[in-house]
């Protein structure tokens, strides 16, 4: 991971920091002293941990890896341990004035996910404390009209057009869990993945490569899985039957996709460009999300461009199955 | 006290500013068309009506470059602008880490395994295609193909001997990348817009590459020691002062003068017209090369394509045997190069 070598280099370069300390100070320099008599660190310092702790926080989002509060300590805060309350709300100062980002904790497992034997320890070894993942993710925080796709556009990491086939499948595939209740048996899900015409492969992170356009669908849910978009638990109890498998909604995916996002998807499914008062009913009871004029929203703002692409295979695949529309799905699996 | 504590932001900073940032992060380079789309988007959403990217001047968009670079350099972020050395000399601008080298850019998703390929590459651009006789700073899918696995002769012969800060360097548990999954990288280092391809197959680094990457290469490839030659691995352009790995050469050998094709005929304005070198006075000939054209404008490679190019360079037979030496040198062989063609 490359904040390890920015660390070391930005170590050995104290004297080209020296500038940089006293920009970061100067705002806050009120005539105190120098020095934070509470933990003995430096204010220079203090910054210093702030920008390493920015810039790490980008560097994880880029490749989807979560900020893990671990992985800070390790990596930013080194021998300052103690001081990460202070560097923590630092950053995120910094990440909301510089970038109008924010570090926002990832959700805990649920406990729905968990084994009987997993429940059971959890409980033996309660503790007061409300449950926390000690992991983040970095959302924007602009305003939703700044959300749009022809600002913010599928991030090159790779290839644009993969990010966006990419985020166009796991917004489709978070949104079929979410509106089946939240979780879909394996069957289930290689249903949807066929309508989709993606049951054997995805589009490649680079679909430019002549090489290799496309993916094995497998190894693109290991990867959505990975990056915390699927959670796919397998039940060994009832081993050998079919519904063994279940797929849920990951930690990544809950905060990136949220209903609002969701509720986007359908709208430009089933919403046909025009108000749709039933559909937006339907909505409400599913996802309670707000109201909206439809259609054309922000939300999905990722890659709406890619959505499109998948709705019209799913439209175009005909109705063999019962639609998966919004709160039709809801109670059917409870 | 440390609730008090903003960031320092330039003044007038807004949600329009932030936008940009994001937005040109996400894209990792602007051109000035894209960056007049850009802000007329952002503008277009922060006034509610419709803003034509016509309409958004040079003035209007290095402002908000202009802000941008002043918020995120307290970061070691920067903005920093180049012009392309082809494409009629177009100015793109990226977004940079400021402290860059190979494993922190091209490399942040990538596997130990890719990251020591790309910089077996960067060996190959830079050391052994790059050479006093030819000057290629480009490789063909062969050649590219030929670094796949760490080779123990080379074993990081670094000019400087640099210490590699940790990078995953080409020890024996590096096994290498199959041929096929050199050229998946390869394919997306260009679509990531770190590597360009020409059409006639050879790979060399982006602009993108070249404004995030060039104090890194200076530091890694040219040899600052006061014993050293006056021939150095990175040279810059005699008008621009900017890196050149496609351009022109002096036709002496030693001499170590370069230009940008897109540099010429400013640069000869300046001299009055007088087409020699400016420091050793040899005449001008505009057919040595830095770059591919190094080996595509040698009689022995046209010949090689069934003579596909004929015209220009006819004529120059005295060449014939450095060429052929040099291909061997550089181009290796050709079922490698028919490879790259196709």
């Amino acid at each position: 991971m490359p904040p390890t070598q920015r660390q070391r280099r930005q170590a050995a370069e104290s004297d080209e920091d020296e500038d940089v300390h006293q920009r970061l100070d100067s705002p806050a320099d009120d005539g105190n002293s120098e020095v934070d008599h509470m933990h003995g660190v430096e204010r220079g310092e203090t910054s210093q941990l702030i920008k390493k702790l920015v810039r790490y926080a980008l560097a994880c989002e880029y490749s989807r890896t979560p900020i893990r509060r671990d992985g800070i300590k390790e990596r930013v805060l080194g021998i300052h341990g103690r001081e990460f309350k202070k560097v923590f709300a630092g950053a995120q100062k910094q990440l909301r004035a510089t970038f109008g980002m924010e570090m926002v904790e990832l959700p805990t497992k649920d406990r729905s996910l968990l084994t009987v034997e997993q429940k059971r320890k959890a409980t033996k070894s309660q503790s007061q404390k409300e449950p926390t993942s000690n992991s983040y993710m970095l959302v924007s925080v602009l305003p939703e009209h700044l959300r749009v796709s022809d600002i913010i556009a599928p991030s090159k990491v790779q290839s644009a057009d993969g990010e966006a086939a990419y985020i166009g499948l796991y917004t489709m595939l978070i949104a079929i869990i979410t509106l089946s209740g939240g979780e879909l048996s394996d069957p289930r899900l290689r249903r949807y993945l066929t309508r989709l015409n993606a049951a054997e492969n995805m589009p490649s992170s680079n679909p430019n490569n002549e090489n290799a356009p496309s993916e094995k669908t497998e190894l693109v849910l290991q990867r959505m899985t990975k990056q915390g978009y699927l959670v796919r638990v397998a039940d060994n109890k009832n081993a050998g039957d079919d519904d063994a498998i279940t797929w849920h909604v990951g930690p990544r995916g809950k905060v990136e996709v949220d209903n609002e996002a969701i509720a986007a998807v359908v709208r430009e499914v089933y919403g046909g460009g025009r108000p749709n008062e039933d559909l937006e009913r339907k909505l409400q009871a599913s996802l309670k999300v707000k109201e909206r004029k439809p259609p054309r929203s922000a939300a999905a703002d990722r890659a709406p461009a890619t959505i499109q692409e998948d709705e019209e295979e799913e439209d175009a695949e005909g109705n063999d199955e019962p639609e998966p529309g919004p709160s039709t799905r809801r109670g059917r699996r409870g | 006290m440390e609730e008090e504590w903003e960031p320092p932001v330039p003044a007038g900073y807004n949600d329009a500013n932030r936008a940009f940032i994001q937005a040109f992060m996400a894209r990792g380079t602007l051109t000035f068309p894209e960056g007049q789309k850009l802000v007329a988007a952002i503008l277009s959403a922060t006034e509610g009506e419709t803003v034509d990217p016509q309409s958004i001047t040079q003035d209007t968009f290095a402002g908000f470059v202009r802000t941008a670079r002043e918020a995120v350099e307290p970061l070691d972020y920067d903005i920093r602008s180049s012009r392309d050395q082809l494409r009629n000399g177009e100015r793109i601008w990226a977004f940079i880490n400021a402290h860059s080298d190979p494993a922190t850019q091209m490399a942040t998703t990538r596997s130990p395994e890719e990251v020591a390929y790309i910089k077996r590459l960067m060996d190959l651009l830079f050391d052994e295609y790059n050479t006093v006789r030819m000057e290629v700073m480009a490789v063909d899918e062969g050649q590219a193909l030929k670094a796949s696995r760490p080779s123990k002769r080379r074993e990081s012969q670094h000019v400087n001997g640099e210490d590699e800060e940790g990078q995953p360097s080409t020890t024996a548990s590096d096994r290498g990348l199959k041929h096929s999954e050199v050229l998946s990288l390869l394919s997306s280092l260009v679509a990531e817009g770190w590597l360009e391809k020409s059409r006639a197959g050879f790979y060399s680094l982006s602009p993108r590459a070249l404004i995030e990457m060039w104090s890194w290469l200076v530091a890694t490839y040219n040899d600052d020691s006061p014993s050293a030659r006056d021939w150095q691995r990175i040279k810059f352009c005699e008008s621009c002062k900017e890196i050149v790995t496609y351009g022109q050469r002096c036709s002496e050998r030693d001499c170590t003068v370069r230009l940008h094709d897109i540099c010429e005929d400013r640069y000869w304005r300046t001299r009055r017209g007088e087409k020699k070198c400016p420091k050793c006075e040899t005449e001008w000939t505009g057919n040595h090369f830095v770059g591919e054209r190094a080996i595509t404008s040698r009689q022995a490679y046209q010949r090689g394509r069934g003579g596909r190019a004929n015209g220009n360079g006819s004529g120059r037979r005295s060449d014939l045997e450095e060429a052929v030496a040099a291909q061997q040198e550089a181009a290796a062989d050709d079922d490698d190069e028919d490879m790259a063609e196709a």
